[in-house]
């Protein structure tokens, strides 16, 4: 047998005729045969594409919400009840974004034999679907590594990881409807039906004995529910060991977090201290007012002393980190309801809260109307009834009900009512 | 690199085929005017070097998977299908995969990168990462050795206990 006659008998084309197309085919088709296992299966794909299509889901809802909470639509009314939403929302962005982890890396590796299908696509609507899957996947990878990355407080690249982070997700979640659109048809056949038997001509010449390839059929549906109990698993193994930063519970199991819900000064972390934010010398200095100014008929400009005579208020409220820690505190202070009744505020008054802080994004923050007549949003002079650490914000800290921690500014010293 | 992954399902009938063309276009429309959204409001918000490094980590995730991550990993789930049986070989790939997983979420605390970040804020990485992921890893391979325990039992079980073939004879 000539060398072309056994490329014809083995379904490659004699080299004399080959051409660049029947090469690209021959070497996609022999890279696919290299990929031999039961596991690089349509219904395990189904399968992990449903989940990670869940977690996406619930991660890009729950980060709306955050990116909403943080720079606020003029239909978008921060609700202040339950005093712990926000808690919830961005433990669970931030668990869902772990959990996708060993998700994506295993349904990508579960499709991709598919990258070297040949042709790369056979009509219109099979090269424009292939086309999204580039920004899923990558859009996919990217969100997981730069949210890894920041909840580590990591940043190894030029751009700004919140913009960048939110643009990358509208970018991922328009992939991945399209994807979605694609996939549906097969995903609702493929998990509604029972898993397909091998096919007898995948089965060796000498197990073609039906005895024989029902025990091969027996054993891949093993190794196919071995391999999604594996994967779920190992999903579910590392949102324990990093949902305790949010969880108190949970909280020894936290081996894999950058955080302890426990650990820092007076028993909770910080995220940004007081030299990092230069306040070191000015949250301490005698000198320090509060001042309530802007558009009030009365304003305001008290000593530390005379806000510490004031009505004081406490609640137990929950500081909650975009990053995805979080903690609960009883907090005690002066009501910013009251201070802006002293002032002669409007009832509908929204007020601007400034810090101590020169420079910085999170330097000051905004209160709505609702959020300003919230019995619980405070001024706050004590943690757990001692004075709050100056890396917790003294000597004085704003706290309120359902607000992201970036929010709930520290060294408070000034508040423009609107 | 992945837009060649995934070929479109071949329906089973043309009414299926018709409705599930109309999903995939809807769906395709949808999606595009969302990552249109989506680009336009990273271009406006991210620019020259910003964008530059955007581009790099977006495009270089992708790159970096399919030419590196995803080989090493077919290539070491093939040698070891070559090297371990059953009952081993199914629950140390398990195992191997979970540890890369766990090693990839640990990494940066175990390295200190939120700690060099701020350097003065004590309550960034508090443990000791190498015991406190030692511990993760541990846990992992006692459920592996457990799998495998269970596994080897269920095995010598299974084969003291089926009949042989010339018990079945002798029945026929």
């Amino acid at each position: 047998m000539t060398t072309a006659e056994r490329g014809s008998a083995s379904g490659l084309e004699p080299k004399s005729r080959r051409t660049p197309m029947s090469i690209g085919r021959d070497t996609m088709a022999r890279v696919q045969s290299r990929f031999t296992s039961p596991l690089h299966d349509e219904r395990i794909a189904a399968w992990l594409g449903i989940a990670l299509g869940v977690c996406f889901a619930t991660a890009f809802i729950t980060g709306l919400y955050s990116h909403f909470a943080q720079h606020p639509p003029s239909w978008f009314e921060l609700p202040a009840r339950p005093a712990g939403l926000y808690r919830i929302t961005q433990g669970i962005h931030v668990a869902t974004g772990i959990a996708s982890i060993p998700l994506l890396l295993a349904k990508l590796w579960v499709v991709f034999p598919k990258l070297f299908h040949w042709p790369p696509f056979e009509s219109v609507a099979h090269f424009v679907e292939r086309v999204f899957l580039f920004p899923l996947v990558a859009g996919s990878l990217f969100l997981l590594v730069s949210g890894l990355a920041n909840i580590n407080l990591w940043y190894p690249w030029a751009f700004a990881f919140p913009k960048a982070h939110y643009w990358a997700a509208w970018i991922t979640i328009g992939a991945l409807v399209a994807h979605i659109g694609a996939k549906w048809s097969i995903t609702r056949s493929v998990i509604s039906r029972r898993p397909a038997r091998l096919p007898v001509d995948d089965a060796p010449e000498t197990a073609r004995v039906p005895a024989v390839i029902g025990a091969a059929h027996v054993a891949a549906l093993a190794d196919r529910r071995r391999f999604l109990a594996t994967v779920f698993g190992v999903s579910g193994i590392v949102t324990l060991f990093t949902l305790g930063e949010t969880v108190s519970p949970l909280s020894k199991l936290a081996l894999l977090s950058p955080r302890r819900p426990n650990v820092g000064p007076q028993g909770f972390p910080v995220n940004r201290t007081a030299y990092s934010a230069r306040v070191r010398r000015t949250a301490v200095s005698p000198d320090f007012r509060l001042i309530v100014e802007g558009k009030v008929s009365r304003p305001l400009s008290l000593s530390i002393d005379e806000v510490r005579s004031l009505p004081q208020h406490s609640a137990t409220l929950p500081i909650a980190c975009v990053e995805g820690w979080s903690t609960s505190q009883h907090w005690t202070g002066v009501r910013v309801r009251d201070l802006l009744e002293m002032v002669g505020a409007a009832p509908d008054a929204t007020v601007h809260v400034q810090s101590l802080e020169p420079i910085g994004g999170y330097a000051s923050s905004d209160i709505d109307t609702v959020q300003a007549h919230d019995p619980d949003t405070l001024l706050a002079l004590l943690v757990n009834n001692e004075p709050l650490e100056l890396d917790h914000g003294y000597p004085l800290r704003l706290i309120g009900p359902g607000r992201p921690g970036v929010l709930q500014t520290k060294w408070v010293t000034r508040l423009v009512v609107a | 690199v992945n837009a060649n992954r995934g070929p479109m399902p071949a329906p089973p009938d043309s009414a299926t085929a018709t409705a599930s063309a109309w999903t995939f276009w809807i769906a395709a429309v949808i999606g595009a005017g969302i990552m249109f959204y989506g680009v336009r409001g990273l271009l406006a918000d991210q620019t020259g070097p910003a964008l530059t490094s955007f581009g790099k980590w977006f495009i270089g995730a992708d790159v970096l998977h399919d030419l590196v991550i995803a080989p090493v990993a077919c290539t070491i789930g093939w040698a070891l299908g070559r090297v371990l049986n059953p009952p081993w070989r199914f629950p140390i790939q398990a195992g191997l995969f979970a540890s890369a997983v766990v090693f990839v979420i640990g990494w940066a605390p175990l390295r200190g990168y939120g700690r060099d970040t701020v350097p003065t804020n004590t309550t960034v990485d508090p443990l000791n990462y190498v015991s406190a992921i030692a511990t993760v890893l541990a846990f992992v391979w006692i459920v592996v050795a457990l799998w495998v325990a269970i596994a080897r039992w269920r095995q010598r079980h299974t084969t003291l206990t089926s009949p042989t073939a010339t018990d079945r004879n002798q029945s026929e």
